[in-house]
């Protein structure tokens, strides 16, 4: 069955990524449910496309490209729906600050989470990639097309707004 | 050690660490005994260290797997399916007719329908040799009952056979036989030795059901001589209320027969 072996072989070359691939949408998305939804999505697309698989030098890499741009795409359709749902935009998002967020400052983890997802979108994905899934540079280069020292200068651009952002939400924490 | 840390941390905030470096800056930030003033970097470390252990939940590879096997068999066993449907179609029918030529040659052949009161003879000696009654204890009550209930086969009652019935009835340990004779008996109660027996035996039975099934036979075939016995009964302090009611009753009816 030459079919079912190409199950397997997918199987091979794709669950190894699963891991990681739930930890870039669980970034983007701050949802574990969501995340789950979008890479389910991610690898039925993969499977969908395996022919075309071959051709691909880092199934890997373009997993993650896939990953990042579904779950761009979910955020934007959410963030459309809360728009058209509430007009009063502002009054909302003030009303969802304070309870929601002092909650999450509670945990240093949901506030790194919060301040992580605050950063400009290339920020946050070479940020990922590099810290928390530890990819080489050439890694990086390969999933963004970015050049070597550009993804550097992002990645300290990162890190600092990061620590700074920290450190203010930190002291507004603790003055309060 | 601590200045060290506070180069990389430096070299890291420009984005020039390597792998191996950063590594080791969230050891460094992992382990409890961190420095009061670079305390604030650990939470940045300790983060990231603990999203890498992150994994999506135990069902949903299942799901997964589950998702991507539909869309691997969908087209194909369509097209297979349709090819072992007609092959097995076929194939039935084959077999079906087969076996119904077979069926039919061989008892064309070998039996013919001469021997089928052979057979009908064949299964009376059967019955007798099952419900003889020095068999009773050699023999399980469900073969007795399968022997009992193959009287309802044979077309003419001979004497041989209500007699053993009769027997069956009065003196079979198993209430179960008995009460399979006393239906098999109720067939053939056009014969007067039959009722005569069927009155009899109730007077003997001390089993409800039984007592209850006679009442039943006997007022089903309308045997008047059935009333005495039926009073009787009816009067008897020792059997169950439901047995005399239905006697009384069963007397009421055949007396109002008239």
């Amino acid at each position: 069955m030459p079919l079912n072996m190409d199950l397997q072989a997918f199987n091979q070359r794709i669950l190894p990524v699963q891991g990681r691939l739930f930890r870039l949408a669980q970034m983007f998305l701050r949802n574990r449910e969501e995340a789950e939804d979008a890479i389910q999505d991610v690898f039925l697309r993969l499977w969908t496309n395996r022919q075309q698989l071959e051709s691909y030098q880092s199934v890997e890499a373009l997993a993650v490209q896939m990953t990042k741009n579904l779950c761009l795409d979910r955020l934007k359709s959410h963030d459309k729906q809360k728009t058209t749902r509430d007009a009063d935009m502002v009054a909302m998002q003030a009303a969802d600050a304070s309870p929601y967020r002092q909650a999450e400052n509670n945990d240093s983890a949901g506030l790194m989470h919060r301040l992580i997802s605050e950063l400009p979108e290339q920020q946050r994905l070479v940020l990922h990639l590099r810290d928390v899934e530890e990819y080489t540079l050439e890694e990086i280069e390969e999933v963004t097309g970015l050049s070597n020292t550009n993804i550097r200068t992002i990645l300290s651009r990162a890190r600092q707004k990061l620590r700074e952002n920290y450190l203010k939400a930190e002291n507004y924490g603790t003055g309060y | 050690m601590a200045l060290d840390i506070k180069k990389l941390l430096e070299k890291y905030y420009d984005g020039d660490t390597s792998l191996e470096e950063e590594r080791t800056l969230k050891q460094f930030f992992q382990n409890g005994d961190v420095p009061a003033h670079l305390q604030s970097h650990a939470a940045q470390f300790g983060y990231f260290a603990n999203a890498r252990k992150e994994q999506p939940s135990l069902t949903f590879n299942h799901e997964l797997a589950l998702m991507l096997d539909p869309p691997k068999k969908g087209p194909v066993q369509q097209f297979g399916g349709w090819l072992i449907r007609i092959a097995a179609g076929l194939t039935l029918l084959v077999v079906g007719f087969g076996a119904g030529w077979m069926f039919q040659s061989k008892q064309e052949g070998s039996e013919g329908l001469m021997a089928l009161s052979g057979k009908e003879n064949a299964e009376v000696t059967e019955m007798k040799k099952v419900l003889a009654f020095e068999q009773m204890n050699s023999t399980s009550a469900s073969e007795r009952i399968h022997a009992v209930n193959q009287s309802y086969d044979i077309s003419e009652a001979d004497r041989d056979i209500t007699q053993l019935l009769i027997n069956t009835l009065n003196f079979d340990p198993n209430v179960n036989v008995r009460l399979a004779a006393c239906q098999a008996l109720t067939h053939f109660a056009g014969e007067t030795e039959v009722k005569e027996a069927l009155i009899q035996s109730l007077a003997i039975q001390t089993d409800p059901n039984i007592q209850i099934s006679l009442i039943e036979s006997l007022v089903a075939i309308r045997e008047k001589r059935a009333v005495e016995q039926f009073e009787q009964l009816a009067r008897n302090q020792e059997v169950l209320d439901v047995v005399r009611l239905k006697a009384t009753e069963g007397a009421n009816r055949l007396n109002a027969d008239v």
